[in-house]
C-alpha cells in the first residue's frame, strides 16, 4: 500500500533529516508556535489527564504552561505570541468549555459548555485578537461561531450539515480555511470571514483533516489519509500541487508551520511512541 | 519491572527498591480452590480466556459495521475499506484490522437489555441485570470456580488501572456474584510504559520480594496495619496476604508481570499507551495459563470527564475521539495482540473475545455524535477452534436492529463457558448461566 521505512526522512522533500524535539513518546496534539524559539502542544501526561505544554525550541525543555491545571485542557490557540491565549477545557462530565485569557490584563473569559453532554472545538483568535472563532454542535452538525473576548456576543458563521472546524485564518485576514463533512467526508475548504464564498480545496473519499496557512499564505499544510495511513501533506492556497511530506507506516500528524515558513512540526509516532518533529519543507 | 503499590521494583535477584508489602484490602482476589468435581471436560477447546472489554462501548457504525448506503444524518463522515473477508467492509478507522480479518469472526447482531453503563456493563460480563438481586457472577469468575488456581497466579484476572468505572459507580458484575467473592478478579494495572501495578499489593519501604522470604517477618510488618484488617475482615485479608505472599515469591507468576521480559520490538509493537502495555501483560498470563483474563480498554467509560480516563462513550467528539484517539489505538494494539497470538501458537488453546456493553445511536445526535444504543452492535471471536474470516449476524440497512437472531450477553457467557470447558451439566450444577444457550454459528 505504501512504502515502509523507519525514519522519517526517504523524501525527496526534505533537505535534511527531521530533529526530534521531544522523547517521552507519551500521545499528543494539536502543537502550535508561539513564536520562533517556543511552541505550545497537548500531552497526555497521565491516563487521565491532558495537559498544555510549553517546549523551548533551543534546549527543548518543556514545561505546562498552567502548573495548576487539573483537568484536561485541550486546543491551545494564541495571539501576538501568546499575549492572548484561548483552549478547551473540561468542566464537568462530558463537558467542556472554552476559556479565553488576555495574559496582559490578567483576565480571564470562560465560554461554559450548555448542560450536560456538550463541548466546543477548535477554538481560534481572528487575525485582530478581538474575537474568538470555534466550533459548536447542536441539531446534529457542528458550525463554526464566534464570541468576543468576554465570551459573549456570539455569531455564527457557518450553517450547515456536517462537522465544520479547525479554522485557519490566512495571513491576511481575508480568509478562513477549514475541515468539513458537510459533502459526506472530511474535506478541505476556505470562504470569506462571513462564511461566504465557500471553495472546497480537496476532493478525495478518505480523510483530509487540518488544514494550517504557512506563514505568507502561499501554501497549506495538511493531513491526510490518502495513501492508507495518516501522513502530512502540503498544496498551494488554491488546493493544487499537491505534495506528500511524510512517508511512514505509521501516523504523523498535526502539522503547525514554523514562523519561518520553512519548517513545520510534527507529530509522528515511531515505533509506537509519539513525539514532535521538525521538518524542513522546500519551497 | 513492575510496580507493587505505587513503587517500581525489581523481580529480579538485585531487587534494589526498598518497600514492604501493605494490604490495600478493598481489592477482592480470585483465590478460587477450584471445583474438583469439574475437571476440565474433553470439549475444552480454550485453555484460556481473554475477553477484551471495550468499557464505555464503541459506534458499531463507525468501526466494524459501517452503513455507507444510509442517509447522511446515520452513516457517518468515514470511508469504508474492504478487510480479508468477502463482503466485510469496516471504516478506514481500523485499516490494520481490516487487514487481518482472516483471524477472527465478527458477530454483528448484538443486542442487549440495558440502555445505562453500569447495568449494562453487569449485563455484559455477567448475561443478567443487576436486578433483582442477587447479582450473577462474571463470567471469569465461572471459568475461575471451575478451573481452580494453579499454582501462584489467580485464575481470574482483571487489568485496569482500578476497579471499572461509570463515573463513581463501579460494574457491579465485575466479580464472582452468587459464586462468592472468592471468584472476584485479581485486579493488575499497566502504565502506558509497561509498569505492572498491583493495587491489592503495596510496599511499605523496609522491604522487598527476597527479603519478604521468611513469612513470619511478613505477618509481623502486615500486624503494623490493623486498621485495614478491621476494614476489610480476616477473610478477605487472609486472601489477600496469601494471594500478595505467593505472587511475590513465585518466579514463575512475577515473571508473568514482567513487560521488561520482552524485547523492545514486541513492546513497540503494541505501543506506548495504557492499552497497548495492558494487552501485552494479558497475552504474557495466556502463556503463564491463567485461565480467563479480562482486559479493560479504560478504567472509565467517559470520553472526556476531569479525572477519568479517555473512555469509549462519546457522547460529544464521538468522530473525533475515534479518529485521533481511540481508533489508532485500538487498531494498533487488537492487530499486534492477534498477531502475537497467532505467531506464538497461542490461538489454538485461547480464547478471544472483543466487545463493548452495547453500541452507539446509529443516527447522529443534537451534540452531533452518538448516544447509547443496546438495540445492536459487534464483538470479534478468535481462537479456540472458531473458524476465522467470518461475518456472522446482519444488521439493517442503518444499523438498527439485528436482522438476523439477536446474539444476548447470556449467549455471550454460554459460548465462553462451554469454550473453556464449563459443560451445560457443569453450569447447571453450578447454577449459572440458566437458560444461556450457544451463539448459532459461531461453533
Amino acid at each position: 500500500m505504501r512504502s515502509c521505512v523507519l525514519l522519517l526522512i526517504a523524501s525527496t522533500t526534505f533537505a535534511a533529516e527531521p530533529q526530534r524535539l521531544t522523547d517521552d513518546g507519551r500521545i499528543k496534539w494539536t502543537p502550535v508556535f508561539l513564536n520562533n524559539k517556543e511552541l505550545v502542544y497537548v500531552d497526555l501526561e497521565k491516563p487521565e489527564l491532558t495537559v498544555i505544554k510549553r517546549l523551548n525550541l533551543t534546549d527543548l525543555s518543556t514545561k505546562r504552561l498552567h502548573p495548576e491545571a487539573n483537568t484536561q485542557e485541550l486546543e491551545p490557540a494564541f495571539f501576538k505570541g501568546g499575549e492572548r491565549s484561548t483552549y478547551l477545557k473540561t468542566t464537568g462530565g462530558l463537558n467542556v468549555g472554552i476559556v479565553i485569557r488576555d495574559e496582559q490584563k490578567n483576565k480571564e473569559a470562560l465560554l461554559p459548555a450548555e448542560a450536560g453532554f456538550c463541548g466546543y472545538k477548535s477554538p481560534a483568535f481572528f487575525p485582530d485578537g478581538n474575537r474568538v472563532i470555534f466550533s459548536f454542535a447542536q441539531g446534529g452538525q457542528q458550525d463554526l461561531y464566534s464570541v468576543n473576548l468576554d465570551a459573549k456576543d456570539r455569531k455564527q458563521i457557518t450553517s450547515h450539515s456536517g462537522n465544520n472546524y479547525w479554522p485557519s485564518f490566512s495571513p491576511d485576514g481575508k480568509r478562513i480555511l477549514f475541515g468539513s463533512t458537510r459533502d459526506g467526508n472530511y474535506e478541505i475548504y476556505s470562504m470569506h470571514l462571513d462564511g461566504k464564498e465557500v471553495r472546497r480545496l480537496t476532493d478525495c473519499r478518505f480523510q483530509d483533516l487540518r488544514p494550517q496557512f504557512s506563514p505568507d499564505g502561499k501554501r497549506i499544510a495538511f493531513t491526510s489519509s490518502r495513501d492508507g495511513n495518516f501522513e502530512v501533506y502540503v498544496m498551494n492556497a488554491d488546493g493544487r500541487h499537491v505534495k506528500r511530506i511524510t512517508h511512514h507506516e505509521e501516523r504523523d500528524d498535526y502539522a503547525a508551520w514554523h514562523p519561518d515558513g520553512k519548517r513545520l512540526v510534527v507529530i509522528s509516532e515511531r515505533d509506537g511512541s509519539h513525539d514532535l518533529y521538525l521538518l524542513r519543507v522546500d519551497d | 519491572m513492575f510496580d507493587i503499590g505505587s513503587f517500581t521494583t525489581s523481580t529480579c535477584g538485585g531487587t534494589s527498591r526498598r518497600s514492604f508489602l501493605q494490604l490495600a484490602g478493598s481489592v477482592p482476589i480470585a483465590m478460587g480452590l477450584g471445583d474438583q468435581s469439574f475437571a476440565a471436560t474433553p470439549k475444552q477447546r480454550a485453555k484460556s480466556v481473554l475477553f477484551v472489554f471495550l468499557w464505555g462501548a464503541p459506534s458499531h457504525l463507525d468501526t466494524c459495521d459501517p452503513k455507507p448506503n444510509a442517509p447522511s444524518d446515520y452513516r457517518g463522515p468515514f470511508a469504508t475499506i474492504p478487510t480479508k473477508t468477502p463482503g466485510m467492509h469496516f471504516t478506514e478507522l481500523l485499516p490494520k484490522l481490516a487487514q487481518r480479518s482472516n483471524l477472527y469472526t465478527v458477530v454483528r447482531s448484538h443486542v442487549t437489555s440495558a440502555p445505562g453503563h453500569p447495568d449494562a456493563g453487569t449485563v455484559a460480563l455477567t448475561g443478567f441485570e443487576e436486578n433483582p438481586k442477587p447479582v450473577q457472577p462474571n463470567f471469569g469468575s465461572i471459568v475461575a470456580k471451575h478451573r481452580g488456581r494453579q499454582g501462584a497466579l489467580p485464575p481470574f484476572v482483571s487489568i485496569a488501572r482500578g476497579t471499572v468505572m461509570d463515573g463513581n459507580r463501579r460494574i457491579e458484575g465485575y466479580g464472582g456474584g452468587t459464586l462468592g467473592s472468592a471468584y472476584d478478579p485479581f485486579m493488575m494495572g499497566c502504565s502506558e510504559l509497561g509498569k505492572v501495578e498491583l493495587p491489592a499489593l503495596k510496599l511499605l519501604d523496609g522491604l522487598v520480594p527476597n527479603r519478604i522470604a521468611d513469612r513470619k517477618k511478613l505477618i509481623q510488618q502486615i500486624d503494623r496495619v490493623p486498621r485495614t484488617l478491621e476494614q476489610n475482615g480476616f477473610e478477605g485479608w487472609n486472601r489477600t496476604y496469601q494471594a500478595a505472599y505467593d505472587l511475590l515469591m513465585d518466579p514463575k507468576a512475577r515473571e508473568a508481570f514482567d513487560l521488561t521480559k520482552e524485547s523492545h520490538k514486541t513492546r513497540a509493537q503494541y505501543g506506548q499507551s495504557v492499552f497497548g502495555q495492558s494487552a501485552l501483560l494479558a497475552r504474557r498470563l495466556v502463556e503463564a495459563e491463567v485461565p480467563y483474563i479480562q482486559l479493560n480498554y479504560s478504567r472509565h467509560v467517559e470520553a472526556i470527564t476531569p479525572g477519568f480516563e479517555f473512555g469509549w462513550d462519546t457522547h460529544i467528539y464521538n468522530f473525533e475521539l475515534l479518529q485521533d484517539l481511540h481508533c489508532p489505538i485500538f487498531d494498533r494494539v487488537f492487530s499486534t495482540l492477534l498477531d502475537d497470538m497467532n505467531q506464538r501458537g497461542l490461538l489454538k488453546n485461547t480464547l478471544i473475545v472483543c466487545m463493548g456493553e452495547f453500541g452507539r445511536t446509529p443516527k447522529i445526535t443534537n451534540r452531533a455524535a452518538r448516544d447509547h444504543w443496546p438495540q445492536c452492535y459487534f464483538s470479534m471471536w478468535a481462537g479456540a477452534g472458531i473458524e476465522p474470516g467470518r461475518c456472522i449476524g446482519e444488521s439493517n440497512r442503518r444499523g438498527e436492529h439485528p436482522l438476523t437472531d439477536p446474539v444476548t450477553p447470556k449467549m455471550v457467557g454460554t459460548t465462553i463457558a462451554e469454550l473453556a470447558g464449563v459443560d451445560a451439566r457443569t453450569r447447571a450444577k453450578m447454577s449459572v448461566l440458566d437458560g444461556g444457550h450457544l451463539i448459532k454459528g459461531l461453533i
